[in-house]
């Protein structure tokens, strides 16, 4: 029940989540801008194009579209964003969050390689790198955050953050809240990791990639790369501000009032995110390790201060 | 007197001193990350509030009306005059930048990690004398401690190492508040002099070595050795 | 004779008559005979381990057949688990031996060797005596030893490969000797059961564990031991690597649990602290040598030293654990060592076969020249991806299995294992974490560059499928990695047994489908990840064949930015691809690199060509080895001046020492 209303929620929302991100950068920047509802308006129209297959292309090519959609809406099922329970309780663990996401990066990585054009290895290669710098910071938050619960397990994570609201202004959650939101940032390729608007190849790391990519393709790559942006942004919001969050058996009408709760939140953190975007420049691509390794630093001081401050 | 001053309960005194003190180590780290000399300083100011909240709170908490007043001369002293000293310094060095630190960043902030960590390991005997939320903190403390020293070995500019100096008495000063919560004042009074003295000594030199050398990195003082 | 050791026994029977059969039978019938004899022990000596992984022991006691201490075998659950890995790994291998015979493998000798390595393999966890299990290592070292040099015609590389490895295996089995023998001098015996129950004192049982771990580590390619690994296993051809990389290298692993866990019960921790950064920093250094490798299967050996560098975190962590008395913990981090142990064994097998593959199809290992072999091998292409799926720890992959339990080992530690441990967990879940990132981006490398986009050069071009003998055997091994990964609570509750002879305690890992830990309460179930993956994908697809209403795909030019039509020497290399990774760890790797540029005769402004060069050196090997080796010279040089090549002066020395000794036995009595 909430599983369902939560990748309803994910998949018809997050495009509407980008627009008005853009939205805010738009105006921001001075500019009209095109609207909340201009993503699914591309989307729209990307769907209804040809579909193509470049040159050489093959199978892995094809399918790598899917498996990046595949990947995210599982992630969206089992992620507690409406509701703590889960009918796939069994894959709500953190580590295999985390990992079913890198499996959608690997997969469109590939995809990548496959179109053997210079871009595309460029980009897989590039995506890889911050792929693999940016894990060890994942996994060191997910251990400052289970110490405190004694499980992985991402209901029970949030279900007790609920019951207890004071631990999660706690020094180990704070530090790792900021690491993740780095992590965070790096993975749905945001400023200052990547440029989501650029087309320039010194800068590109997603748009090397999907480069290839046209119509229905296309479409599902930035359906699902939408999808990625606020489920994360919504695991975010749940880890260290789980607030309105169902818990247990809760009826139709609290799951209701959470997604509401929700939407606010995404929205609110979206809307965060493309005002500080504004305010700041995309890195060098040598100087990401750096951010990577302080957000690290603060993962593993997380880590320390769960357990030596407690 | 003291009956009459507000008191802090246990519930809010943990999370405030908790707040201090992990804004007093996240500065710390953010100078190993930064290269801007402008914006090294402008954290040591945020580290100078950091401590002297720390110590109000230490103050209140204690209802000590002098440890207040102690903190917010702690905090007068390393978040407005010192920096505003090195701020014009720097003015005077020609603004810049750490171009190429002796120990890259990246680097840099790993071995911060293990630093932390270290620090944590041998604070805990410490730590075990007298288990008090204060004493906890003890280990924040000493990776301060670390890091600046880590800053003053590997950073070229000058200004950097003067943070770093300057890094390594935060903590000492943190470390004393901590755990007998506050030196006698006269002390107190001495080393703040004393680190005032450094960092005129430190604005002097600047200007010498523009002269001099026409820019601030360090290791050009290996010329004066022939 | 139960039904453990009559398996045991045919299978080294098998073994001995297919080593017969390579020597004796004419070229044409060598392949398949002892092909089919060496995957016919494998099945029995599999069949021997899962038997004894059930919970049927076997002992035997053969007095005459080794002079002074005789034979003495036993095989518990232990021992049954690296016995069945074996035997799965020499069975795949051998089926895909049948079919793959060049790089001089139709040789007599090494249709011989072959059988003889697999049987001291399956010898060396059955042995259960110190003069036993040397001896087994020992036919293991040799018989190894001349399967890697099986192409030293052809090859300069290989014999070089050849000396590092005699020469570290040795260094290595003189470790082990010493700290045997001496283990057995305390003990005042030499069989297993009397070393169990030795009591010894702590410095003596310091340098028995220390001395071993030495040997074991350098067999199980630990660094800084590592330097032959990288060599030897690429330079063997494919399905010895294979049985190189995926059993030979366990037998490291097996050797510090029993000595280290079984026979010693246990340590201190400083024991336990060496192995575990021993491990950590194979891992990192392991896989960061795999992810800047061009070469796939050098690659591959790389990537056997980080996984083994794991599965030593995983040792040390138990061991670590049961120093601290948390018994739960350390039989559940040894599960997911012992876990991780057979999932490596499956994918690795898998990776080196499939490798081989391309080997014999293109003529050539080097990424940079491969490419396009997903039209041309499409049914390789599909067995790699599997293989390159598991080693990268991602679901639904078995890897990810072990790391997920090797992780939650870790990660709940800190509670109770005191100050050590706080600092320990976080930074092994770190290195953990790291290896695991670059181990993905390097088997996409391996995978997307070597298999997908066009072919890099013309031997890739002409590239054709393997024959069906090579296809079953890739084949088997990846249904294996398939079961792992789907369905490891099928392996996790008889993995228990072996455990319990290390760590004697009730079992980590319970649960039917999903994974219920012992005290610890995540979950998790790769059948039900794999499922919801599975249905997620398909209904990603009728969405889109709903919505998207033109179906027929046109074929279209790839964007060449107007540049005309692209070529493949455009397109990015494995070099290239790892190229931004370099740099980030240049600290690390201290890549070498210099550009020659000539000018033309007229001006030097203007180029005719540009060469550049790059290289990453084995930077540990270059450290560490290169100053001994040159000592070793130097002495070697001086030592030269003794032998004159005159005889009058070698019966001098004779005549001196004799003297000598007689002076000295005047003066000293």
């Amino acid at each position: 029940m909430g599983a369902v209303l939560q990748v309803v929620l994910v998949a018809v929302g997050s495009p509407l989540l980008v627009g008005m991100m853009r939205q805010v950068r738009a105006r921001l920047e001075g500019r009209a801008g095109a609207g909340i509802g201009q993503p699914w308006r591309d989307l729209r129209k990307l769907v209804r194009k040809e579909p193509i297959a470049p040159d050489g292309t093959g199978w892995v090519f094809r399918a790598a579209p899917l498996l990046l959609a595949g990947t995210v809406l599982v992630v969206a099922a089992v992620v507690p964003l409406v509701s703590t329970t889960s009918p796939l309780d069994e894959v709500a663990d953190l580590f295999a969050v985390v990992a079913l996401l890198a499996l959608g990066s690997v997969a469109l990585a590939l995809g990548a390689l496959d179109t053997s054009t210079a871009f595309g290895g460029m980009g897989a290669s590039r995506e890889m790198i911050v792929l693999a710098l940016v894990e060890p910071t994942i996994l060191l938050s997910v251990f400052a955050l289970s110490v405190r619960v004694g499980t992985t397990n991402l209901g029970t994570i949030v279900t007790s953050a609920v019951a207890d609201p004071l631990a999660v202004i706690s020094p180990a959650s704070l530090l790792a809240a900021a690491a993740l939101a780095i992590v965070t940032i790096a993975e749905t390729g945001r400023i200052p990791v990547d440029n989501p608007s650029t087309h320039l190849e010194l800068t590109m790391i997603h748009e090397a990639m999907v480069l290839e990519y046209a119509g229905p393709d296309l479409a599902l790559i930035e359906w699902a790369s939408a999808m990625r942006l606020s489920v994360l942004l919504g695991l975010l919001t749940s880890l260290f501000a789980p607030w309105g969050i169902a818990t247990g058996n809760a009826g139709l009408l609290a799951l209701l009032l959470a997604a509401v709760v929700v939407i606010a939140k995404v929205a609110l953190l979206g809307a965060l995110l493309a005002a500080g975007e504004v305010f700041m420049a995309k890195l060098r691509l040598f100087r990401i390790p750096e951010l990577l390794a302080g957000s690290f630093l603060m993962a593993l001081l997380a880590v320390a201060a769960s357990f030596f401050l407690a | 007197m003291t009956e009459t001053m507000f008191t802090l309960p246990p519930s809010l005194y943990v999370p405030l001193l908790d707040l201090a003190c992990g804004a007093f180590l996240l500065t710390g780290m953010m100078v190993l990350w930064r290269r801007d000399l402008a914006a090294i300083v402008r954290l040591f100011a945020l580290q100078g509030i950091a401590l002297a909240a720390l110590i109000v709170v230490l103050g209140v908490y204690e209802q000590d009306v002098e440890l207040v007043a102690v903190g917010l001369g702690v905090g007068a002293l390393r978040a407005g005059l010192l920096p505003y000293l090195m701020r014009r310094a720097l003015i005077a060095g020609g603004a810049g930048r750490e171009v190429r630190p002796v120990v890259n960043v990246a680097t840099s902030l790993l071995v911060a990690a293990v630093l932390a960590m270290l620090a944590y390991a041998v604070a805990q005997p410490l730590i075990r004398l007298s288990p008090t939320p204060a004493t906890q903190a003890v280990p924040i403390a000493l990776t301060v401690l670390l890091v600046g020293f880590f800053v003053l070995v590997t950073r070229r500019r000058a200004l950097s190492q003067v943070v770093g100096f300057l890094l390594m008495d935060n903590a000492i000063t943190m470390t004393a508040f901590l755990t007998t919560s506050g030196v006698p004042l006269v002390v107190e009074l001495g080393i703040s002099m004393d680190v005032l003295l450094a960092v005129l000594v430190f604005q002097v030199l600047t200007t010498r070595m523009r002269a001099a050398f026409g820019g601030t990195d360090l290791d050009e003082l290996r010329e004066l050795h022939d | 004779m139960n039904l453990v050791g009559t398996l045991f026994c045919t299978a080294l029977a098998i073994c001995a008559l297919s080593a017969l059969a390579g020597l004796a039978t004419p070229t044409r019938l060598r392949l398949p005979l002892a092909g089919l004899g060496t995957a016919g022990a494998g099945a029995l000596g599999t069949a021997a381990g899962l038997a004894a992984l059930l919970g049927e022991s076997w002992s035997a006691w053969l007095p005459e057949l080794l002079p002074l201490a005789g034979v003495r075998l036993a095989i518990d659950p232990l021992a049954g688990l690296f016995l069945a890995v074996t035997g799965v790994v020499a069975l795949c291998a051998a089926i895909y031996g049948i079919g793959y015979s060049r790089d001089g493998l139709d040789g007599r000798v090494v249709q011989a060797a072959a059988p003889l390595f697999v049987a001291a393999m399956l010898l060396v966890p059955a042995a259960a005596s110190v003069s036993t299990f040397l001896v087994a290592w020992e036919l293991m070292a040799i018989t190894s030893l001349l399967l890697v040099v099986a192409d030293h015609r052809h090859r300069s590389a290989v014999g070089e490969a050849g000396l590092w490895y005699g020469v570290m295996t040795h260094l290595g089995f003189v470790a082990i000797l010493a700290g045997l023998l001496a283990f057995a001098a305390g003990a005042g015996g030499e069989s297993f059961d009397q070393l169990r129950q030795a009591e010894l004192s702590p410095a003596l049982r310091g340098t028995v564990f220390l001395a071993t771990v030495v040997g074991f580590a350098s067999k199980a390619g630990i660094v800084p031991l590592h330097v032959w690994l990288p060599r030897a296993h690429p330079e063997a051809p494919s399905q010895i690597s294979a049985l190189m990389s995926a059993a030979m290298v366990n037998m490291g692993v097996y050797g510090i649990v029993r000595v280290g866990l079984d026979l010693l019960h246990g340590g201190p921790v400083w024991w336990w602290m060496v192995v575990l950064i021993a491990g950590a920093i194979s891992a990192l250094y392991g896989i960061l040598q795999a992810a800047v490798s061009a070469d796939l299967k050098r690659l591959l050996g790389h990537s056997t030293t980080e996984n083994m560098g794991l599965v030593l975190i995983g040792v040390g962590a138990a061991g670590l654990f049961a120093a601290w008395g948390n018994a739960v913990l350390a039989a559940l981090a040894l599960t997911a060592a012992l876990l991780h142990v057979v999932n490596h064994a499956g994918f690795k097998t898998l990776l080196f076969l499939a490798a081989g593959s391309v080997q014999r199809a293109t003529g050539t290992r080097d990424l940079d020249q491969l490419g396009g072999l997903r039209t041309r091998m499409p049914y390789t292409t599909g067995l790699f991806a599997v293989g390159a799926l598991c080693a990268s720890a991602l679901p639904p992959g078995n890897a990810f299995v072990s790391e997920w339990l090797l992780l939650q080992s870790l990660i709940h530690a800190l509670p109770t294992s005191g100050v050590v441990g706080a600092v320990t967990m976080p930074l092994a879940v770190g290195v953990i974490a790291l290896s695991a990132g670059l181990a993905v981006a390097t088997f996409v490398k391996a995978f997307g560059i070597g298999f997908l986009a066009k072919p890099r050069g013309p031997e890739a071009a002409r590239a054709a499928e393997s024959p069906p003998a090579m296809l079953g055997g890739m084949a088997l091994a990846a249904c294996c990695c398939l079961v792992l990964a789907l369905a490891p609570t099928a392996i996790l509750p008889v993995l228990s047994h072996a455990v319990a002879v290390a760590l004697p305690g009730p079992g980590a890992v319970t649960g039917e489908v999903s994974l219920h830990l012992a005290g610890i309460s995540s979950v998790i179930s790769p059948l039900l990840i794999a499922v919801a993956l599975g249905v997620a994908v398909a209904g990603t697809l009728a969405l889109t064949r709903v919505v998207a209403t033109r179906r027929v795909r046109r074929a279209a030019r790839l964007w060449d930015c107007g540049g005309g039509p692209m070529s493949a020497r455009m397109e990015y290399t494995a070099t290239s691809f790892a190229e931004p990774l370099q740099r980030v760890f240049d600290n690390v790797l201290a890549p070498e690199s210099d550009v020659d540029v000539t000018p033309v005769k007229e001006s030097a402004y203007l180029v005719e060509s540009v060469r550049f060069r790059a290289k990453v050196p084995d930077r540990i090997e270059r450290r560490l080895y290169e100053p001994v080796l040159s000592v070793l010279t130097f002495v070697g040089r001086g030592a030269r001046h003794l032998a004159t090549g005159s005889v009058h002066r070698y019966l001098a020395y004779g005549f001196w020492a004799l003297t000598g000794a007689l002076i000295m036995l005047a003066v000293f009595q």
